[in-house]
């Protein structure tokens, strides 16, 4: 709170004040009044007006002060009434008011979408975990009787679990609460059960798998984590150069305070143009749009998970070359110490 | 023959489960009520438990944890959620392993498989007519030559012995493979069971493997 301001705020009380003392002085001249009595007059009524005007201005400048200095220190705003004292001025007394008023009717809508959202959040899991019943009955069936079903059935049992999934790890990416769980885990069997799972895709697209260098353990939720990689092969596939042999090689690197896992293939690439927005929610690019339908969220639900996990994700690519995909699984040295 | 307990709630799961088990040589037995699970299972003494977690009555972690109170069963937990701390939780409570819906059926048997060989801790020579295999050097031999096979090798053959007499797919096979993270394509299956063949005809089993067409392989 600045006092220049603040008195310019008060001008109309100010310049009322200067006429009523011009009054006064024309009073006082009129009535002859001696001239050291007019000064002390004119002292008095100053001093005072002046008093008046600073003890009010401190009063609400330390109360605003420690206000707008909250305000701007908390990064939720909203919870800066808890931070303050009930001003003990009028004014302020009806904004404390107003603004405690106002949070609670703003919490109680917010916790109601938060119910809503939630209530959606248990339907939409619980529907999955029914939905892959059927799925796992009619995979089964189909191995039972591979005399009379084609194997394509199979594989397109496998894409509707991966859509399913997708659901599944978008409402766990969006969120606030914490449903994973981080724990040591080996790197090589989390490749290995997303290889394993697509492993009729791979072959099928004749893709060549170099897996080297991936005995380490890694800190992360081994679900989330093979969802995220499944995510990254499917693209992979997807994205492959036709009329060459492709690739896709898997590697990790072992620093000091990370691991890094890098995918890489030797696919269409990514133009530069595109390479920024791959994280971006819906995007689907010139690939997307050239290449099979797109939906543009699998990379976005990757990176959410990668940043709700703490992990980093980020992706090289030259077009036409390659595109490489690093996931960095930071070190906790609180736990190396507990081991 | 050993003895699967298979306890789901979902009818046509547990039908194609238990048509999955007896084909691969095991005898399944179904719960059919879940009301007094723990002691039915006893009664059954079954050799192994595929669990599910979500079925009436009691939640199958709890059954677990009640069962070990009173027996030592393998118990694999089957189940549609997809959830590490689920599986901590089953493991904590003494389950052998977790396995999440929907599964490679192959993989399934294998991981069944797996966990018969810790239990029954067989050592690494098996046999097979004169042949002795040792499963850890990766050698097959009779009484006069001994031959050494690869990693990939071995698992073929291995997968082969346990199937004997049964056809066995390219998939199995090529499913046993990535399983043990040797991601070959199948060109390279191809060449990895003739080499295979021409190994074994080196110990004079000429032919053992059979090649039944568009379906898979025999071993006699």
């Amino acid at each position: 709170m600045k006092l220049s301001k603040y008195l310019k705020d008060k001008l109309l009380p100010i310049s009322l004040f200067f006429v009523m003392y011009f009054i006064i002085l024309l009073i006082l001249f009129a009535f002859k009044v001696q001239t050291l009595l007019i000064c002390y007059i004119s002292i008095v009524i100053f001093t005072f007006n002046i008093i008046f005007l600073l003890i009010s201005y401190f009063r609400k400048k330390s109360f605003y002060d420690n206000f707008l200095l909250n305000i701007k220190g908390l990064d939720k705003s909203y919870l800066v009434l808890e931070t303050i004292n009930k001003p003990k001025f009028y004014e302020g007394e009806i904004l404390y008011d107003s603004l405690y008023e106002i949070n609670k009717s703003m919490i109680e809508n917010v916790k109601n979408y938060e119910f809503q959202m939630n209530d959606f959040r248990e339907y939409i899991e619980m529907w999955i975990h029914e939905v892959k019943i059927p799925i796992s009955s009619l995979i089964l069936y189909a191995h039972n009787h591979k005399d009379i079903i084609d194997k394509n059935l199979v594989y397109q049992m496998k894409k509707i679990e991966d859509y399913v999934n997708q659901v599944l790890y978008y409402v766990r990416s969006e969120n606030a609460e914490k449903d994973y769980l981080i724990k040591e885990n080996k790197l090589d069997k989390i490749i290995s059960d997303t290889l394993l799972k697509n492993k009729d895709y791979l072959l099928e697209n004749n893709i060549n798998l170099i897996v080297d260098n991936v005995n380490y353990s890694v800190l992360t939720d081994s679900k989330w984590i093979e969802f995220i990689l499944n995510q990254i092969i499917n693209n992979s596939i997807k994205y492959k150069k036709n009329n060459t042999d492709s690739y896709i090689k898997i590697t990790a690197e072992d620093l000091n305070n990370k691991t890094i896992l890098i995918i890489e293939d030797n696919g269409i690439g990514i133009p530069l143009s595109d390479i920024s927005k791959v994280f971006n929610k819906s995007f689907t690019g010139t690939n997307g749009r050239i290449r099979s339908k797109s939906t543009g969220m699998g990379l976005f639900i990757a990176k959410n998970l990668c940043n709700k996990l703490g992990h980093k994700i980020y992706i090289k690519s030259k077009e036409n070359e390659y595109t490489k995909v690093y996931i960095t699984f930071s070190k906790d040295n609180y736990y190396e110490v507990l081991k | 023959m050993k003895k699967i307990l298979i306890i789901e709630d979902d009818k046509s799961i547990r039908k194609e489960l238990s048509k999955l088990l007896e084909d691969a040589g095991y005898k399944s037995i179904i719960l059919e009520s879940f009301e007094n699970a723990k002691e039915d299972i006893i009664k059954v003494n079954p050799d192994l438990i595929l669990l599910d977690i979500n079925i009436p009555y009691i939640n199958g972690e709890m059954l677990l944890l009640e069962l070990r109170k009173s027996s030592n069963v393998p118990v694999i937990m089957v189940t549609s959620r997809n959830s590490q701390a689920d599986e901590v939780l089953s493991m904590s409570y003494g389950a052998d392993d977790y396995i999440v819906k929907p599964y490679n059926p192959t993989v399934l048997l294998l991981r069944i498989n797996s966990i018969f060989k810790r239990i029954e801790k067989t050592n690494n020579i098996v046999t097979y007519k004169d042949l002795s295999i040792n499963l850890q050097k990766g050698t097959i031999s009779n009484n006069e030559v001994e031959i050494v096979l690869t990693k990939n090798e071995m698992i073929i053959f291995n997968y082969l012995l346990n199937n004997q007499n049964k056809i066995v797919t390219r998939d199995e096979l090529m499913t046993d493979l990535w399983n043990n993270s040797e991601y070959i394509n199948d060109n390279a299956l191809t060449v990895n069971i003739s080499r295979l063949r021409s190994k074994l005809k080196e110990v004079g089993y000429d032919n053992i493997i059979e090649t039944r067409k568009k379906i898979g392989y025999i071993l006699l």
